[in-house]
């Protein structure tokens, strides 16, 4: 991570403009994909509402990333913006509040607000400590959650929410109903990594890129890095919190699992699988990978936590710079040794 | 308001659960500064402990279950090390601590698997299982004899660490890792035996917390979350920042049972957030590679 060469001289304008092409071609390719992903989910046996899972996963991963793959802060606490997005979403419907744009608007705002406070606490701090801080923090929520039960519902959570139907006039579309709610997740998301990539493509995101690669030198630019890294916390939660928003409609319910420890490592390792280290995409495959494990080690045992163990091993151990690389690795391997060297080089370019 | 001997009583179980918390935390903190690594799998070396001490009470009794279980533990922390850990060295810290992630999440259902969900309970050896009148106050032996198995353990490694040679290997270890290998020290060997050591003390802590902790397969994440904020507030790398932290968490906890006992497990994250926006480096850290 700390090795890229940090000389590389600032990119010519047309290669910019070149890649800000490619860049859309991929967002085409991936909507393209994802229009027929609830298509192509039974036919490999699997519920469509798994394929809504994916994509609100998805969000969370990219969310999550921000940070991680970015900023370079390893963020171990992330169920709490997850989670408190879920539980706005279902604490206001227990208010009465049924709007889904207001209830989702409110899910990204606590999402935030929950992430600048943890900021506030670990925004001075990087690498491993920052890790340990945010996984310490991350755990009081659960607790809050927990404990707090006249607000949160504690250990069954918040169950029977409902998703209302959304009428614009000439045409209404019944969320409870499978395909229309995919497409309505889909579209948030779709939304949000367009609003992502715009940010991390900014200056300010440049400056992100920066941290990661030599905090150090970005503050001797003059640069209060502390301040730039508090922001990306806070936008990485409020996107997170937003997925969390959707997870509760998916789920009808929310539960104080969201906010636990596990699913802030479950982040982490779906962000790792898809490669997501070097990567702005990578955490949708990595999430979707991880999603169909879920769901295939959920429905054959009831013993998910020593799988999902055994899977975080493999990941770090087999894998850490993600399956793409991964096998690219073995095509290359098969391919022999003269190809060899040249797929090695290539993957670590793309890598990059 | 609390009367007077029950607020005694609780600050006594304070500083005792400080010590348990600081025994803990004093193992993760030493693999968190020698190795750079942050060991989520801890707590599960604790549980690990309790479970053993569950285990062998019948065969051994509980002195027997005392040396044996921190043993085993040892032993298996070094297994650990040895199949997974070594292969992670000098690469992203991030991927320790995914690793020790899955360690205790595979480890806690397996410590399901073999000794059921239910919580059991581990016996207080004979000599310390009745109750001490001190005239104004009655209390648990068990919990005397706990603290001063617990302040000895602690006493020791800090022998171990401040006095002894080895221990000064290790502490160089922690400063400049590549000098001390140049230097002729086998640092794999160190690593490993470091690793082992801490394993070995979250066992013992395991063992002597048993007959008072629920001995139930999330008992390592109870144990290690305090351990976490412990080195937030005592400092990081510092033995004695450990102890102390351990303590006033423990005796912040017990006062906030007395008066809002629901919410009495956030305690320690608020002294916690209070100690790092005013001790950037926890009490007694000193300024490290690792921030």
């Amino acid at each position: 991570m700390t090795q890229v060469d940090t000389n590389t001289p600032p990119a010519p304008a047309r290669p910019m403009a070149r890649r800000q092409g490619a860049m859309a071609a991929k967002f085409a390719a991936l909507l393209a994909v994802l229009l027929v992903l609830p298509f192509i989910v039974p036919l490999i046996g699997m519920n469509v509402g798994i394929a809504s899972e994916i994509v609100i996963y998805s969000l969370f991963a990219i969310a999550f990333n921000i940070l991680l793959g970015f900023t370079g802060l390893p963020s171990f606490g992330h169920a709490a913006f997850f989670g408190t997005g879920a539980y706005m979403v279902a604490i206001l419907q227990y208010q009465g509040i049924e709007n889904t744009a207001v209830a989702l608007l409110t899910a990204a705002l606590g999402g935030g607000i929950a992430a600048g406070l943890v900021g506030v606490l670990v925004c001075k701090k990087r690498g491993i400590y920052f890790g340990l801080l945010t996984l310490a923090f991350g755990q009081m929520f659960f607790i809050v959650a927990l404990r707090w039960d006249e607000v949160t519902g504690g250990e069954t959570g918040l169950t029977g929410l409902t998703r209302s139907t959304i009428d614009l006039g000439f045409a209404a579309f019944d969320l409870n109903d499978q395909m229309t709610f995919y497409y309505f997740v889909l579209l948030v998301f779709f939304l949000s990594i367009l609003v992502i990539w715009r940010i991390l493509s900014s200056p300010f995101g440049a400056v992100l890129r920066g941290i990661k690669e030599n905090e150090l030198r970005v503050q001797y630019l003059g640069y209060p890095a502390y301040l730039y890294k508090w922001a990306a916390i806070t936008i990485s939660g409020a996107f997170s919190g937003l997925a969390g928003g959707l997870f509760a409609y998916y789920q009808y319910a929310t539960y104080p699992e969201f906010v636990f420890w596990v699913q802030s490592g479950n982040v982490v390792v779906a962000t790792l699988i898809g490669g997501g280290l070097n990567s702005f995409f990578g955490p949708i495959l990595g999430a979707a990978i991880f999603v169909g494990a879920e769901d295939l080690i959920s429905s054959y045992t009831e013993h998910w936590m020593l799988f999902f163990g055994l899977l975080f091993i493999s990941v770090v151990i087999f894998f850490p710079n993600g399956i793409p690389q991964a096998v690219m690795r073995l095509t290359s391997w098969i391919r022999g040794r003269t190809g060899a060297q040249d797929a090695d080089k290539a993957s670590e370019e793309t890598g990059k | 308001m609390p009367g007077f001997v029950e607020i005694v009583s609780q600050l006594t179980n304070g500083v005792i659960y400080g010590l348990i918390l600081a025994l803990v935390a004093v193992g993760f903190s030493l693999v968190l500064g020698v190795m750079g690594i942050i060991n989520f799998a801890h707590g599960l070396l604790f549980a690990l402990g309790a479970y053993l001490a569950y285990s062998l009470q019948f065969h051994v009794g509980y002195f027997g279950a005392l040396v044996i279980a921190p043993l085993i533990v040892g032993m298996i922390g070094i297994l650990m090390e040895f199949v997974f850990i070594r292969r992670l060295y000098g690469r992203d810290p991030l991927f320790v601590l995914v690793l020790t992630f899955g360690v205790a999440m595979a480890g806690e259902e397996i410590i399901q698997l073999i000794w059921g969900k239910l919580a059991r309970s581990v016996d207080a050896p004979a000599f310390a299982d009745s109750f001490i009148d001190f005239g104004f106050i009655i209390y648990s032996e068990y919990r005397l004899f706990m603290a001063a198995a617990a302040a000895l353990i602690i006493g020791a490694t800090w022998y171990l660490l401040a006095k002894s040679p080895l221990g000064s290997i290790i502490r160089a270890g922690t400063h400049d890792p590549e000098m001390v290998s140049i230097l002729g020290m086998n640092l794999p060997l160190i690593r490993t035996g470091v690793f082992g050591f801490t394993a070995l003390l979250g066992g013992a802590a395991g063992v002597v917390a048993a007959p008072l902790w629920s001995v139930r397969p999330t008992m390592g994440l109870d144990a290690l979350l305090p351990a976490f904020l412990i080195v937030v507030i005592g400092g990081m790398g510092s033995f004695w920042g450990s102890v102390l932290g351990g303590l006033l968490v423990g005796v912040a906890n017990a006062i906030s049972v007395m008066f809002f006992p629901r919410f009495a497990d956030l305690t320690m994250y608020v002294l916690a957030a209070v100690v790092l926006l005013y001790w950037p480096r926890g009490l007694l850290g000193k300024k490290s590679v690792l921030e």
